[in-house]
């Protein structure tokens, strides 16, 4: 592969900037589903492009007692970190542009950049919501990171590899959903609480504090960390569809088996109330901790047998 | 945790409010610690306005006091005002009057269920709720002619008439609406995700509802057995008697069953009516001027009790009208129960009252470097033209 090719599927596709179009589409997706199912007619399907374009026309202000630096340099990190983790996704069906022994462990730890730089630009914004809010996202963080690791890496546990190719190899045949259930359901549910989808949406609970940390953010910067969110969608997507529902051999799989985790997703927001924050941590300490631990002594006596 | 208090402050502009208001919780963590209310916000001055208009049309005016509840205003006025110049509405006319109040009330407890689930980040239960609503107000309308300010009533009686249309329409409308609402008492009652926003949140003792004197469903929520409609009755309350829904625990959870409940019994009610309506004149014939006199006159509105104390100097015009909504009895119990709670739990608890801010603000207070200080009428008259004249010296320099 020449350098043109290479830079061609990093910036255009299937990375880059079909990544964030793609990311735009399942949130348009995303919002139509669940104003079918709470009885509205939801948005056209230009919206979110429309939000975008709005957001970067915007005039970008800074808050008053807020880091210069700092606060405009996040948003730029937070799209970097994600557009980077999905350099190690089979994004849209095609095999990953890097692969590597261990590229499991980076991709997770670049999508958390996303969320430490939310809560970050929460705290140097200056504003009392924000700072409510960046407490929210960094408990929350801490929250379902644990858990949200520990199921990512049930399928690598079956495959005895950290990389990704080997484990989609090695589970081809058999669906890891089926062997761990409990597994699947936390990593579902962890991604929504990594993506602060509701119910797990305390961190930006408009009627309390507005829109938590972001609460300053306007214009271009807030268009980069939604856009930074929409593809964590999409690569949290393609990661839980890679690993336990069979890897991701083609791209009509891969929007079959994406849409199918996104209508899951949208059915727990549209049915669930919002939990509290501390509701939350408790959630995913309690239960979401310890079954998962269990699952994987499960596993490994399995393999061990 | 540093000495310096950090407060996080709500409105007079924020998403948890539709109307403005001014709260400052102090709070340590995510727990609320202290809350202090500043209200005034939306003050119009309505109550001075009454005292240069006509009776007839101080109805309209005051209907416009509340947009939810606003058939209760001119009722509470008009029966005050019949019963200054000693005329009493027709036996129909009354019972027209409760209906359009019952069928007010529901549509005021399914708004309030929609805004208490959005505050609860239950947006799918606040959709269903406003789509149920709906029907309510397409009743009012056919009814009426009016989505809002229904404008039913008048001095001596009401100005719309029932017809089998209406009744076939109403009746149709309850019975769909009583399947709706049994659903919803069996979501606010098994859902568990609501129920831990709900269940022991922001509960209010029997002791503190009484020594707080909140009213309306968040006094009944407590076990306070208070409904102005039995205890008072007006109308046509004392032909058709009403069972007080109360609950015991006082949480967030029972003040979502006291309303729900009383959906029911309003349906009921509505159902009583139609089929026990007397015949007879919409209208008794009402004086022009009043004689001079003083009394009060109260009512059962969906949030408590609304209390109107009229004055009459014997001309075309009142010479005073008082007004308290059931909104600024129940505020007080918001602060006292935001300390200790979660941050979290503060927009419920705020909504758990149903309140209805520019309904309840009246005060002529203004905020000067000395502190608070109570204006006369001439001086708040100054105080608008000196604010005006250096708003355009600033326009105009």
């Amino acid at each position: 592969m020449n350098t043109l090719t290479t830079l061609a599927a990093i910036v255009i596709f299937p990375a880059g900037l079909f990544l964030l179009a793609n990311g735009l589409v399942y949130d348009w997706i995303d919002r139509k589903l669940v104003a079918r199912m709470q009885n509205r007619l939801g948005p056209r399907w230009f919206q979110p492009f429309a939000d975008m374009t709005k957001l970067f026309i915007k005039e970008d202000t800074t808050p008053q007692g807020a880091h210069w630096l700092l606060f405009h340099t996040l948003p730029v990190i937070a799209l970097a970190a994600v557009l980077t983790a999905a350099l190690f996704l089979p994004l849209f069906g095609l095999p990953p542009l890097v692969s590597f022994s261990g590229d499991l462990v980076v991709t997770v730890y670049l999508l958390s950049l996303l969320t430490l730089c939310i809560g970050l630009a929460g705290q140097v914004s200056g504003s009392r919501y924000t700072i409510v809010g960046a407490a929210r996202v960094l408990t929350q963080l801490f929250a379902y990171e644990a858990p949200f690791l520990l199921a990512l890496l049930g399928p690598a546990l079956v495959a005895e590899s950290w990389q990704l190719t080997l484990i989609m190899q090695a589970n081809a045949s058999a669906w890891i959903l089926a062997s761990q259930p409990i597994g699947f359901v936390i990593a579902v549910l962890s991604l929504m609480g990594k993506l602060e989808m509701p119910p797990f949406d305390a961190p930006e609970a408009e009627t309390e504090i507005v829109a938590g940390a972001l609460t300053e953010y306007g214009g271009a910067g807030l268009a980069l960390f939604l856009l930074a969110k929409k593809a964590a969608l999409v690569s949290g997507l393609t990661l839980i569809a890679a690993l336990y529902l069979g890897g991701i051999a083609s791209p009509l799989d891969y929007l079959l088996k994406t849409l199918v985790l996104l209508l899951m997703m949208a059915m727990a927001h549209a049915v669930l109330t919002r939990f509290r924050i501390d509701q939350t941590a408790s959630l995913w300490w309690r239960w979401g901790l310890l079954l998962m631990l269990a699952q994987w002594a499960l596993v490994l006596i399995a393999k061990g047998g | 945790m540093t000495a310096e208090r950090f407060i996080v402050p709500i409105g007079p502009q924020h998403p948890a409010l539709k109307e403005p208001g001014h709260f400052e919780f102090t709070v340590e963590g995510e727990t609320v610690t202290d809350a202090r209310v500043r209200l005034g916000y939306a003050h119009r001055g309505i109550e001075k306005a009454t005292e240069s208009r006509s009776w007839t049309q101080n109805a309209y005016l005051l209907e416009r006091i509340c947009g939810i509840c606003s058939h209760v205003h001119a009722l509470a006025y008009c029966l005050g005002v019949e019963k200054l110049a000693g005329v009493e509405a027709p036996p129909r006319a009354q019972v027209i009057r409760a209906l359009v109040s019952e069928l007010e009330r529901m549509h005021s407890h399914l708004l309030w269920l929609g805004v208490a689930a959005h505050e609860a980040g239950f947006d799918t239960l606040f959709m269903y709720a406003w789509r149920d609503r709906e029907q309510v107000m397409q009743a009012l309308e056919n009814l009426t002619g009016n989505r809002v300010n229904y404008s039913a009533n008048v001095l001596g009686g009401v100005k719309c008439d029932v017809t089998d249309d209406h009744r076939r329409q109403i009746m149709k409308m309850i019975k769909s609406l009583s399947d709706r609402i049994d659903h919803y008492l069996s979501v606010v009652e098994s859902d568990r995700a609501l129920l831990q926003r709900t269940h022991g949140v922001g509960t209010l003792t029997h002791e503190q509802a009484e020594s707080l004197g909140v009213t309306g469903p968040v006094a009944r929520s407590a076990g306070v057995t208070q409904d102005l409609r039995r205890d008072a009755p007006y109308a046509a309350y004392a032909d058709f008697p009403v069972r007080v829904m109360v609950a015991q625990s006082g949480d967030l959870k029972a003040r979502f069953l006291v309303r729900l409940n009383e959906m029911l019994e309003s349906i009921r009610l509505i159902a009583l009516m139609l089929d026990h309506l007397p015949a007879g004149d919409l209208e008794a014939r009402m004086p022009r001027k009043i004689k001079a006199g003083e009394t009060i006159s109260r009512v059962e509105a969906p949030r408590g009790e609304l209390f109107y104390y009229i004055k009459s100097a014997g001309g075309d015009m009142p010479e005073r009208v008082k007004v308290r909504t059931p909104t600024l009895a129940n505020m007080a119990s918001v602060i006292v129960l935001s300390v200790g709670h979660q941050l979290a739990d503060i927009p419920m608890i705020l909504a758990g009252i149903d309140p209805c801010f520019s309904c309840n603000d009246r005060m002529v207070t203004a905020i000067t470097p000395q502190g608070n200080q109570v204006l006369t009428w001439a001086q708040v008259r100054q105080y608008g033209i000196d604010f005006y004249k250096r708003q355009a010296e600033r326009a105009g320099s």
